[in-house]
C-alpha cells in the first residue's frame, strides 16, 4: 500500500475538482455532437459515461485531452486551463504546442484499440514516453516501466512485441504505458469493447484494482456491471447533453429521465 | 555462327582484364553509394513535405517529385553535366563546372529522390493515425513522435518497396559512362578498342551487374524476414 515514489500522487488530496469542464461544445461540420456539457470531477473518484453509440461519450473524453479542439467551452485540469491561456488584459489565447504537450501528459488515456506501437517491445511501449517526455535516465525509467508492467501482471512478457499478446495483454500493457506517466487522472475510452468476451475480465480486473487504490479515472464503458460497481458517479449522455447524472445507485436503479430508462432496459436485458 | 556464340559466352577475356574492370565497377559501386545517401535524405525531405500542411509546400514538393520521376535519367544526367553548370556560372558570375563524378551523384541522387519521395509518402501515410494519437496522449511532440513512432514504422514498410528503387538507381550507374566517368561500361569500351573482341566483355558485365544486384537484394530480404520475425507486420 505505501510503496515508494510510483503510487505517491493518491497521497495528497487537493481541493477544488481536478477536472472542470464548462460549456463544452464540439460540432463537425454542420452536426453538433456536444452541446454545452459541463461537470466537475473529484480527485480520487472514478466517474463513468455511459450512453448509446453516437451520443458523444467518446468525443468528450478526447476532447479534454484535445486529440480533439472543442467548438467553445472551457476544460481545466487541476484549476490551469486546458489548450489556451488567458492573457492579462483578459484575451483568451490558444496555448503553445509545449504547454499543450505538457498537459496531455498528465492525462493518462486508453483506446479501444490499444494502439501499441508494434515496432517496440511491450517495455518499450511503456517506457518510452517517460524516458522522452518525462526525461527520466535509462534505469529510472526502466524501474518505473517494470513497476507498472508488475502492476497489470505482464513482468513476465516485458519483452515481447505487441504482435505476440492477446488483444487483453496488449491492453493491460497500453494501461501500464499510460500509467508510467503517473498522471493526475486516467481516461479509459471503451478499454473493452475491442476485445473477446474471455479476454475483458482481466482488462476491469486491473482497472477495478486501480480504481481501489484511489486512481482518479474519467471511463466510458458498456460494461454496465463494472459501471454499477466501481463507479462514484455516472453520467448517460443522450444527443450530446448530459441527460441523467448522479451516484450509480440512483441512476441503474431509479433513472429521472425516460431515455436513461429505456436505454438502461435495452443494455441490461 | 557456333563459334561466335561460343565466343561470346567464353569469359576467359573478362576474366583476363579483371582488375581494370573491378577498378571500373568500384567507380559504380561510389556512385550509387553517395547517390543513393542522397536520394535517400532528399526523399526524406520531399517526402514529409508533400504530407505538409501548407498548400504551397506540398504544391513545390509535388512538383519536384513529379519533375524529377518523369524525366529520363540519361536525358537528366547529362542536362545536369551540361547545362547545370551554365546556369550557375550566370548565377553566381564565376566559371562553375562539375566532374563526372559530381554530376553523376547529382543527377542520379535528385532523380531517384523523386520516386523514393513517393514511397516515403506511403511508408509515412500506412502508420495509423491511431499510433499517433496514442504517442500526442502521453505528451510526445511533433518531432519526437515523427522520429520515434512513424519513421522507424515506416521505414520498415517502405522496405520492399525502396529496395526496388535502389536496384533501379545501382542499374542506372551504368549511364555515367557517357559523360566519360571510368566505371565498368566505360572500360568495357575501353578493353573493346584494344582487343576488337566485345562480345564476351558485354557478357561479362551483363552477368556482373545481375549478379551483385541478387546477391544485395538476397542480402535485404534476409534482413527485412528477420524484421518480420520479431514479430511485428
Amino acid at each position: 500500500m505505501h510503496s515508494p515514489s510510483p503510487d505517491a500522487r493518491h497521497a495528497t488530496p487537493k481541493a477544488g475538482p481536478i477536472i472542470r469542464v464548462v460549456n463544452l461544445h464540439k460540432s463537425f461540420g454542420p452536426l453538433e455532437v456536444l452541446c454545452g456539457i459541463s461537470f466537475d470531477v473529484q480527485a480520487g473518484s472514478v466517474f463513468t459515461l455511459i450512453g448509446a453509440s453516437g451520443s458523444g461519450k467518446s468525443t468528450l473524453l478526447r476532447c479534454l485531452n484535445l486529440l480533439e479542439q472543442p467548438t467553445s467551452g472551457e476544460v481545466y485540469l487541476d484549476g490551469k486551463p486546458m489548450g489556451f491561456r488567458i492573457e492579462a488584459d483578459g484575451r483568451r489565447l490558444p496555448d503553445t504546442a509545449a504547454n499543450i504537450s505538457r498537459m496531455r501528459s498528465e492525462l493518462g488515456m486508453v483506446f479501444q484499440q490499444f494502439n501499441l506501437w508494434p515496432h517496440m517491445t511491450a517495455l518499450e511501449n511503456v517506457i518510452e514516453a517517460p524516458l522522452r517526455v518525462k526525461r527520466f535516465t535509462r534505469k529510472e525509467a526502466v524501474e518505473t516501466g517494470r513497476h507498472f508492467l508488475g502492476k497489470v501482471n505482464l513482468l513476465d512478457k516485458a519483452n515481447e512485441y505487441p504482435a505476440r499478446l492477446s488483444g487483453g495483454q496488449q491492453q493491460r500493457v497500453a494501461i501500464a504505458r499510460a500509467l508510467a506517466m503517473q498522471p493526475k487522472v486516467m481516461l479509459f475510452d471503451e478499454a473493452t469493447s475491442a476485445l473477446d468476451p474471455e479476454l475483458t475480465g482481466e482488462v476491469l480486473e486491473v482497472m477495478r484494482a486501480l480504481a481501489k487504490e484511489g486512481t482518479t479515472m474519467l471511463v466510458v464503458t458498456h460494461e454496465m456491471g463494472f459501471a454499477r460497481e466501481v463507479s462514484d458517479r455516472v453520467i448517460f449522455l443522450h444527443n450530446g447533453q448530459i441527460e441523467e447524472d448522479g451516484p450509480p445507485g440512483v441512476v441503474f436503479s431509479a433513472p429521472k429521465s425516460e431515455r436513461c430508462r429505456q436505454f438502461l432496459s435495452k443494455v441490461l436485458h | 555462327m557456333w563459334d561466335r556464340l561460343r565466343e561470346s559466352l567464353d569469359l576467359t577475356l573478362f576474366w583476363e582484364y579483371r582488375a581494370i574492370l573491378l577498378r571500373g565497377l568500384l567507380q559504380n559501386i561510389y556512385i550509387f553509394l553517395a547517390g543513393a545517401v542522397l536520394a535517400t535524405v532528399l526523399a526524406f525531405v520531399i517526402g514529409v513535405a508533400r504530407l505538409n500542411k501548407h498548400g504551397t509546400v506540398r504544391l513545390f514538393s509535388t512538383g519536384y517529385a513529379e519533375l524529377f520521376r518523369n524525366t529520363p535519367e540519361y536525358v537528366f544526367l547529362v542536362w545536369v553535366y551540361f547545362v547545370l553548370p551554365v546556369i550557375f556560372s550566370r548565377l553566381l558570375a564565376t566559371k562553375v563546372s562539375f566532374s563526372p563524378y559530381v554530376a553523376s551523384v547529382l543527377a542520379l541522387g535528385i532523380s531517384y529522390s523523386g520516386f523514393l519521395s513517393e514511397t516515403v509518402r506511403a511508408g509515412i501515410l500506412a502508420v495509423p493515425r491511431t499510433h499517433i494519437e496514442a504517442a500526442m496522449a502521453l505528451g510526445m511532440s511533433r518531432w519526437m513522435i515523427m522520429r520515434r513512432i512513424i519513421v522507424p514504422q515506416a521505414i520498415r514498410r517502405m522496405l520492399p518497396e525502396s529496395l526496388n528503387q535502389y536496384v533501379s538507381l545501382f542499374k542506372a550507374t551504368s549511364l555515367v559512362s557517357l559523360i566519360a566517368v571510368e566505371d565498368l561500361m566505360y572500360q568495357v569500351s575501353m578493353i573493346t578498342v584494344h582487343e576488337m573482341r566485345p562480345l564476351p566483355l558485354y557478357t561479362g558485365a551483363a552477368l556482373l551487374y545481375c549478379g551483385i544486384i541478387i546477391a544485395a537484394a538476397q542480402g535485404i530480404q534476409l534482413l527485412s524476414e528477420r524484421w518480420r520475425q520479431r514479430g511485428w507486420a
